[in-house]
């Protein structure tokens, strides 16, 4: 039974992890954009957005990364 | 259309979307992990992969620009026409889908009355997403065309190809787990669309203001509740009996391609959660796309296309790179849609058709061969018949419109299946069929009865209600199941089963 949870577990925290590589990867993307922005306000709408992006993406990252380290060392 | 860096934006998404998906490969080995996710997929996942699939490339401007055009009653859809539903679904239905372990709705009607019902609404399903999937294809390839400058064949191979890939590959998990990356994408760039429009307009109360004063045509513009007497398609009496009482619920709790997301659930509890934690994002999804549609007619007055709103609102409002984004939530709404429409008709054909009928008792490496085949298969017509969709200018409305007329009579005998154990298996099949031919006949003759153009709302009102009536009639004329049969597939046996 417990195998088959902290198999779930895995399953669930790589799953977050790879989604978590993607949001913030996709968010560096959305920082670099701000190279091709004319104006402040444009600049920071770009850095904000695209800091939200790599925050949600990189605390998804964190979260699973550490929850596969933990499942792995039982 | 788009700058260098949007359009790097737009490709680093699609080919993101095309490598995750393709990971997901590694977590499908049965036909039950490709069908169901292995049941287990955490409850915020399908909760947003719910309200994802809800909202295609072409909601996504047709509400702004029904926003545009009536106002915000067109806000009743997500709120009245989705909350209590998708409330109803998760507290009485989704627990008895789940707990049975089925696959398909017409699983249930098939326990619940006989084969013939299963095999009937699997097939109007089966019928219904294949030829959307078409019509899915052509019309938001046209709509990419106009916003984005591509190519219509380019935008259908694009789609076609990667969300062939990962739905081949990575099933219903690929599915879910895409969404949610879509949904992160939209309330991010949807959520800076309205801050930074809200603040060029100078605020809440200044939009109301403004609105209100332009002229006769927009003082009902922020009236949510519509008079009967309306000349949009949203008077009180169609969002009261139409939509909350019969398409809400016959979408939330009927369809295939939404129910099929909480089956996936890694035990009750997610099932239901997910479909709570949908309905809380649900009411922020008017947020997203009608306020924009709202704030373009002071900032782009005059329109002739109200559906042209939230594209010209994103062109210019928005800074290079989040247009990108932006745009790259439509084409992900696109690939939403048909991701959806590719594992639910795989499902309902391997588990309601191949399966009962064809062959039964392979292994299960046989029906996850035939699920994948089938995913392939559709895909492949679909492509292939939409164009047929550029010669019949109304299908898409035509397709959609089909929808609302099978969905009330499917919803009327799935409620008295539940709550009625005397409903009969001839009971639901006459209701189903009846009511079924009944919206047809209405649909047809819509001028004959209806005052408004697009009735669509009453007509699933009133074959919900002959469905049900029927249903009723029929039943207390022929013989029901005895309760044993019916354990586990009626309201009053879980009552029974929580008093022993």
């Amino acid at each position: 039974m417990d195998t088959i949870e902290n198999r779930e577990k895995l399953k669930t925290a790589q799953i977050n992890n790879a989604l978590g590589v993607f949001i913030f990867f996709f968010g560096l993307v959305v920082i670099f954009a701000m190279l091709f922005t004319e104006t402040f306000v444009q600049q920071m709408t770009d850095l904000a957005a695209g800091l939200v992006l790599c925050l949600i993406g990189g605390g998804m990252m964190l979260k699973s990364r550490k929850t596969i380290k933990s499942l792995k060392l039982k | 259309m788009l700058s260098g860096i949007d359009y790097f934006v737009v490709i680093a998404y699609i080919v993101g979307i095309l490598l995750l998906g393709y990971y997901f490969k590694r977590y499908v080995n049965s036909s039950e992990d490709y069908f169901l996710g292995g049941r287990s997929l955490p409850f915020w996942a399908i909760g947003m992969s719910i309200v994802v699939s809800d909202i295609g490339a072409m909601d996504f401007v047709g509400v702004s620009g029904q926003a545009y055009r009536y106002g915000i009653s067109v806000g009743n859809f997500d709120w009245i026409g989705s909350v209590p539903a998708m409330l109803l679904a998760a507290f009485i239905f989704i627990p008895y889908f789940w707990k049975g372990g089925m696959y398909t709705i017409p699983e249930y009607l098939g326990r619940r009355y006989n084969p013939t019902v299963r095999t009937i609404a699997s097939l109007t399903w089966i019928i219904f997403f294949a030829v959307d999937l078409g019509v899915l294809f052509w019309a938001s390839a046209v709509l990419l065309n106009v916003l984005m400058g591509w190519p219509v064949w380019a935008s259908i191979l694009i789609t076609a190809t990667v969300v062939g890939i990962y739905t081949y590959f990575g099933g219903i998990t690929a599915v879910v787990m895409t969404d949610v990356v879509q949904l992160v994408i939209m309330f991010v760039g949807g959520l800076t669309l309205v801050f930074l429009a809200l603040h060029a307009v100078g605020g809440y109360n200044e939009l109301v203001d403004k609105i209100t004063t332009m002229g006769p045509e927009y003082r009902q513009h922020f009236d949510l509740i519509q008079p009967s007497t309306t000349k949009t398609p949203f008077p009180w009496t169609g969002i009261l009996f139409g939509l909350t009482f019969v398409m809400a619920n016959a979408y939330m709790i009927g369809n295939q391609a939404i129910v099929q997301r909480c089956l996936t659930a890694k035990n009750e509890w997610h099932a239901k959660a997910s479909m709570i934690f949908g309905s809380a994002l649900k009411m922020l999804i008017p947020i997203l796309v009608l306020f924009p549609g709202l704030m373009a007619i002071i900032i782009h007055p005059g329109l002739e296309d109200g559906d042209q709103s939230l594209p010209m609102m994103i062109k210019s409002t928005l800074p290079p790179g989040l247009i990108g984004l932006m745009f790259s939530a439509f084409f992900a709404g696109l690939m939403s849609s048909v991701d959806s429409l590719l594992n639910s008709t795989a499902t309902l054909f391997t588990k309601d058709i191949y399966e009962p009928y064809i062959k039964k008792g392979a292994n299960d490496k046989h029906y996850l061969k035939v699920g994948k085949i089938t995913t392939l298969v559709l895909l492949l017509v679909g492509v292939a018949t939409s164009p047929i969709s550029s010669r019949y200018p109304g299908i898409y409305v035509a397709i959609q419109t089909f929808l609302s007329y099978f969905q009330g009579p499917m919803f009327a005998i799935l409620l008295l299946g539940i709550f009625w154990k005397r409903t009969t298996q001839w009971g639901g099949l006459s209701g189903l069929v009846i009511g079924i031919a009944f919206a047809v006949y209405l649909n047809t003759f819509k001028s004959q009865f209806f005052t408004i153009e697009d009735p669509f709302l009453y007509v699933s009102w009133w074959s919900f209600l002959l469905g049900f009536v029927v249903t009723v009639l029929v039943s207390v004329f022929t013989s029901p199941y005895s309760e044993s049969r019916l354990s586990g597939l009626v309201y009053s046996s879980k009552k029974k089963e929580q008093v022993t």
